[in-house]
């Protein structure tokens, strides 16, 4: 098994670091870095660990990208094909919350909401609390768009971390179930 | 692509665009109907004399009275730090070289490029989207793929190509700087010599920049003349454009037009 973050390869941190402490990015290069991002990761941390036959878990993938990119006003058919060349999953989760509720946890955690989280480079409010809550809205809007035209699976995420955790490892093993299982050599 | 656009050409190889509107899908927001400013493109392999024309273009241009501003390739200061770094640590696959450069492009479309046509200004672009294009289009990216990734791009009004053979640049670039590891395509394997390797590349490359050149209608120039004729040519055709043009509210140096103001 393997994990990969969304927004880690190394290279691209850099420009992304820089680009977002000096709130510079538009729409467009914010996109395109994330991809450039995903790209670098996808060839170095995911499709190794495929060919070898592994399970790759991914927080966040290519669908983060389609619902935040839109939301901010790219065109969402652009990023899509942007993204065709990434490796279709074989499982996609979607872990659903209403707004309130996330910002209500993220509130809880942290003393402040970043500042390209809460789409503050839209100029939607200038409270950052209240442009989380209308751009967060957007995404969460884009969101169930992709999960039907992806047909990606839910877990409602309001629940209790155990109930959650219950729901999620069904499907994984549902899903595992139904595939050929593990492509390794049985050890004896 | 625009589907209200013919798409028939006269050898049914060029695409149709028109100068002045984005190529693809557009930035839903910006739109960038009715700005005045033009973009003048210059584009050839390594080492051809691109800068030194668009140099004494650009002076030409503003003796006339023009606002003029330069974009070049790589020169984003969002990503330029990140390419050079690529550069030098050599770990980079082809795809992240491409998405690395649009996003160097998106950066100076969106901050350079846009406000200065919207102020009516002329755009110089020392490349364009189509070195990207040629470069992607040797080390083997998908090229509908790659269409689609600059379809954000604006085309340009007029693209020149400096047509070079294999031949007389490598004399020319031994002559100047020497030959350098991405200009030789080290990166490919096309073999350990460095000589052997920039005249394989550089071979591919112009091949893929001559196919452009009929996709994308290039007027082309021959960069193996003197660099007075190069420049005539290129001033006849940029003075006829203008003239055609004839849009009275560009930008001139007695006018109004700063480029850095957002209501200009």
């Amino acid at each position: 098994m393997f994990v990969t973050d969304w927004n880690s390869s190394a290279l691209v941190k850099a420009a992304t670091k820089a680009g977002k402490k000096k709130a510079t990015l538009t729409p467009m290069t914010f996109s395109l870095l994330h991809a450039t991002d995903f790209a670098d990761r996808l060839l170095y941390n995911i499709i190794p660990p495929l060919k070898a036959g592994m399970i790759v878990l991914a927080d966040r993938y290519t669908y983060t990208a389609f619902a935040r990119d839109a939301a901010r006003g790219v065109d969402p058919r652009w990023v899509r094909e942007l993204y065709s060349f990434a490796v279709r999953p074989d499982l996609a989760v979607y872990f659903r919350v209403p707004i309130e509720v996330s910002l209500d946890r993220l509130l809880a955690r942290r003393v402040k909401l970043k500042f390209y989280e809460a789409g503050m480079d839209l100029g939607l409010s200038p409270s950052l609390v209240e442009s989380f809550r209308l751009f967060q809205g957007r995404v969460l809007e884009e969101y169930d768009r992709i999960v039907d035209e992806f047909g990606l699976k839910m877990v409602d995420a309001s629940g209790s971390i155990t109930s959650q955790q219950r729901e999620f490892r069904r499907l994984v093993a549902d899903y595992l179930e139904g595939a050929s299982g593990p492509q390794s050599e049985p050890v004896d | 692509m625009d589907p209200s656009q013919n798409p028939s050409t006269e050898n049914g190889a060029a695409s149709t665009f028109e100068p002045g509107r984005y190529y693809g899908y557009p930035l839903p927001y910006l739109s960038i109907d009715g700005y005045p400013g033009k973009i003048i493109a210059i584009e050839g392999t390594d080492g051809v004399g691109r800068s030194t024309q668009i140099a004494l273009l650009r002076e030409w241009l503003e003796v006339q009275g023009y606002g003029v501003i330069e974009t070049g390739w790589t020169r984003s200061s969002l990503m330029q730090p990140t390419i050079d770094l690529a550069k030098s640590s050599n770990t980079l696959n082809k795809l992240t070289f491409v998405l690395l450069y649009a996003t160097d492009f998106a950066d100076r479309l969106e901050k350079e490029i846009i406000p200065a046509l919207k102020a009516g200004f002329i755009v110089l672009a020392d490349r364009y989207i189509f070195t990207a294009m040629a470069r992607a289009g040797v080390r083997g990216v998908d090229r509908s793929w790659i269409r689609n990734l600059y379809g954000f791009a604006i085309a340009p009004h007029l693209v020149f190509y400096l047509k070079i053979d294999v031949e007389t640049l490598i004399r020319r670039v031994l002559q100047s700087r020497g030959m350098n590891y991405w200009e030789s395509g080290m990166d490919m394997k096309l073999g350990d010599d460095i000589h052997d390797s920039f005249r394989a590349y550089q071979r591919q490359l112009l091949k893929e920049y001559q196919a452009l050149a009929d996709e994308f209608s290039f007027r082309v120039l021959d960069a193996r003349k003197r660099v007075q004729s190069i420049q005539d040519q290129l001033r006849r055709d940029v003075g006829a454009f203008l003239e055609a043009s004839d849009t009275p509210s560009m930008g001139t140096l007695a006018g109004p037009g700063d480029p850095l103001s957002p209501k200009s």
